[in-house]
């Protein structure tokens, strides 16, 4: 009896839902095609960057691309406060866990040989492969907040595997190069201020060919960022805080 | 062109429920993660509407896709990764917690305490 209510709960509110939305997601109304336009004729030259989704989000709306890291620093503030004091007092718990250090590990029962031969040795491919997208964000597909994923998960793989003599699974170094990053992000936003190009302005002349250095510093900014902050987070959650 | 909008409404009704129905709460917040993916195709596809290029000048690229729910979308996944995180961290603590994820057990060992 209670199942049947609540399915028929369920369905009722999935009919109201459908209704609010389906309007929406059918629209047939034209996309405007200014902004297209605009971008098409002038991004290249207003911030160097070919990539226009780059020179959107490090150009146009730079100020939008700091509120995101904002969001994602009290994220990984809010998600650290609440792991790092758990699983100290459970800790047979976290036996079973195959993501831990070495030393922590009672058994390597779910630890199959394709982990642990394949991940600490797929890490730094990875993680080149994360440095190209962030350098190259503003001539081809990618950009800061792909490759910092990118590097994210490369340093979940380094962690993941045995053999890997790094400190880039420290979350305390990961967390002081995240600091760093967002410090140097605050720098270079404020640089513009003296070359008289405002909050978040290109410091170099727009037009010269150097103006794409600008976007390219952004990139890789936001790409340490994002992933150093991924990482420690993804390791905090495996509990494996080998810096501890 | 309707046959994709009919499946991304699909794709957010799926999202929708898990999040209304699913009782696990991890289920909860792979029905945010849907939900959220949905909202991101649905807006790569109105701006992919007037152009079949991808929005990188260069040589011969002359009808290119709109960038900005492009860029849009950008900021909607990393706040989707942000809130996904956040949810999972508090579901750990609150397995932690009661010892269970599912939301009628919580409730009622949270009841049970007080």
């Amino acid at each position: 009896m209670k199942r049947t209510l609540f399915i028929i709960k369920i369905t009722f509110t999935l009919l109201v839902l459908a209704l609010a939305i389906f309007p929406v997601i059918l629209s047939s109304h034209p996309w405007p095609e200014a902004s297209r336009d605009y971008l098409y004729e002038h991004a290249l030259t207003d911030t160097g960057a070919v990539n226009t989704v780059s020179s959107i989000y490090l150009g146009y709306r730079a100020m939008d691309t700091l509120g995101e890291t904002l969001v994602l620093l009290v994220s990984i503030t809010g998600t650290m406060g609440i792991l790092i004091n758990l699983g100290r007092e459970s800790e047979e718990e976290e036996a079973v866990s195959f993501s831990l250090a070495p030393e922590k590990r009672p058994t390597n029962a779910q630890r199959t040989h394709l982990l642990e031969v394949v991940s600490s040795k797929l890490g730094p491919v990875v993680l080149l492969f994360g440095f190209y997208v962030m350098l190259y964000g503003h001539i081809s597909p990618g950009g800061g907040f792909q490759g910092g994923v990118i590097v994210a998960s490369a340093i979940v793989f380094l962690a993941l595997g045995t053999e890997t003599q790094t400190k880039l699974t420290n979350t305390n170094v990961l967390g002081r190069i995240e600091a760093l990053s967002f410090l140097v992000l605050i720098v270079a936003a404020t640089s513009g201020v003296f070359f008289e190009s405002g909050f978040f302005g290109n410091p170099i002349k727009s037009g010269s060919s150097l103006s794409a250095n600008f976007i390219i510093l952004l990139n890789i900014i936001i790409g340490l960022k994002v992933g150093t902050s991924i990482a420690v987070m993804c390791i905090a959650m495996m509990g494996g805080r080998r810096g501890h | 062109m309707v046959i994709e909008r009919i499946l991304i409404f699909l794709l957010a009704l799926i999202g929708f429920t898990a999040i209304v129905g699913a009782k696990n709460i991890i289920k909860k917040v792979f029905g945010l993660n849907i939900l959220n993916a949905a909202v991101v195709l649905l807006y790569i596809l109105e701006g992919s509407r007037i152009g079949d290029q991808a929005p990188i000048l260069g040589k011969g690229v002359t009808n290119m896709v709109d960038p900005v729910p492009q860029a849009l979308m950008l900021t909607a996944i990393v706040i989707g990764v942000c809130v996904t995180a956040l949810a999972l961290a508090l579901a750990v603590r609150l397995y932690k917690a009661t010892g269970s994820l599912e939301i009628d057990t919580i409730n009622e060992r949270l009841r049970s305490e007080h």
